[in-house]
């Protein structure tokens, strides 16, 4: 059964858990992790290298993805009576081709982009019509979010395929 | 207890021959999980019960607590009360984390997961016993720092921000695939563990083990409150 040691061992462990730790931190976590480098042996042992090689290349990872091209077929559903938005985030001159079509109904649309971190309600409309399909492409004027809406006017569900091409990142549905 | 251990190695080399082959696919995964769960849409339940499994395999934090957890159970009755216990705690604030998009702190909720290392490691050499003369609640204390676990799993999945679509279960399958991860891992610990009470060793290196526990909860601690420093300077 689990065992009570002596306050005299209790203290040793602790304190030994603690020192251990503590060199660990000082000499090898932080310098390979955060470039903090207090005694120098994380130089010496060349881990900073490690943080170092991180700084230097802080491309996120969304960006990289962004970056190399992807296709993607996705469908959704307008409800009837109901308009939804289907966005994409995409950074400045990201291009995106499309094709979209509908399950038979014309849907009202505007294809627009948002700014990101615009807090004013601002954005941009590429186009604005009512149809059951279109094809077409285009360049991200600034980064942010971008994608349609469309607005359900019938009493019926219509169910939009979209095909897309391009840089960009899944925001998704905002209804 | 021939029939016993025999099935406990069926159940070991069932295990190995998954985990070989789960690597296999595993190649490079991280780059590739990153970008799935950034451009796939719609529920995709088989990947996201992969990635909850492959999350708590290689999350060390989450291995160190159980470890700690078990140390001392003899009796599988028990190992299972704690284990729900702990599942219990994680999976309800996975779920609530997610879902009700509650915003804490990676660094923080991983500083607090060190500190549970901590806490059962100075726990299993009787620590608070001996300091407060009474040992509080070690069921309570699973699932409490259950809870803090689960908060960490959420945090990791909330960084991909996660379309809405299928939301639900792709969260499921993720936290049925963390609940198979951990028992994968907890056969492995579970079999080591007792094979090495058998040894007297065991015995006798109860209180360094608990006490390297304790350290590298420290560690996971320091690593994760720098982090946080860092942040806000």
């Amino acid at each position: 059964m689990q065992h009570t040691v002596s306050l005299t061992a209790l203290v040793k462990a602790s304190l030994a858990a603690i020192l251990i730790a503590a060199i660990a931190l000082v000499t090898f976590i932080l310098p390979a992790e955060y470039n903090i480098d207090p005694t120098g042996v994380g130089h010496k042992l060349g881990l900073t290298l490690l943080a170092e090689a991180a700084e230097a290349s802080p491309a996120p990872p969304q960006a990289k993805i962004s970056r190399a091209a992807s296709k993607q077929v996705i469908e959704i559903t307008v409800p009837a009576g109901k308009g939804i938005e289907y966005k994409f985030h995409m950074n400045q001159y990201d291009k995106l081709s499309y094709e979209w079509m509908t399950d038979g109904d014309p849907l009202y649309f505007d294809l627009h982009g948002e700014p990101e971190g615009d807090t004013t309600g601002y954005f941009e409309s590429y186009a604005i019509a009512t149809l059951d399909s279109m094809k077409g492409s285009f360049t991200a004027p600034f980064s942010g979010s971008h994608g349609w809406y469309w607005n359900n006017t019938s009493d019926e569900a219509v169910a939009v395929q979209i095909i897309v091409n391009g840089q960009f990142q899944i925001i998704g549905l905002n209804p | 207890m021939l029939s016993n251990s025999d099935r406990t190695y069926r159940v070991l080399l069932l295990l190995v021959l998954t985990l070989v082959s789960a690597n296999a696919l595993a190649h490079g995964v991280d780059d590739s999980t990153r970008s799935f769960l950034q451009q796939n849409t719609g529920v995709q339940f088989v990947p996201f019960l992969y990635i909850g499994a492959k999350h708590m395999l290689t999350g060390y934090d989450h291995l160190l607590f159980l470890v700690g957890v078990i140390f001392f159970l003899y009796k599988s009755r028990d190992v299972l009360l704690y284990v729900t216990m702990f599942t219990i705690g994680h999976s309800l604030t996975l779920l609530w984390g997610v879902l009700g998009s509650i915003e804490v702190n990676a660094y923080l909720i991983d500083a607090i997961i060190g500190l549970s290392v901590v806490y059962k490691g100075f726990d299993n050499l009787g620590g608070f016993k001996r300091i407060l003369g009474w040992q509080p609640d070690t069921r309570g204390a699973v699932l409490i720092f259950g809870l803090f676990h689960g908060f960490g799993l959420a945090t990791k999945l909330q960084e991909f921000q996660l379309p809405e679509q299928g939301l639900l279960t792709n969260l499921l399958a993720f936290n049925i695939g963390v609940e198979l991860g951990q028992l994968a891992a907890l056969v492995f610990i579970l079999i080591a563990i007792n094979f090495w009470r058998r040894l007297p060793s065991f015995e006798r290196f109860a209180t360094l083990t608990n006490t390297l526990l304790m350290s590298a909860g420290l560690m996971l601690m320091g690593y994760q409150l720098t982090g946080f420093t860092l942040q806000y300077l």
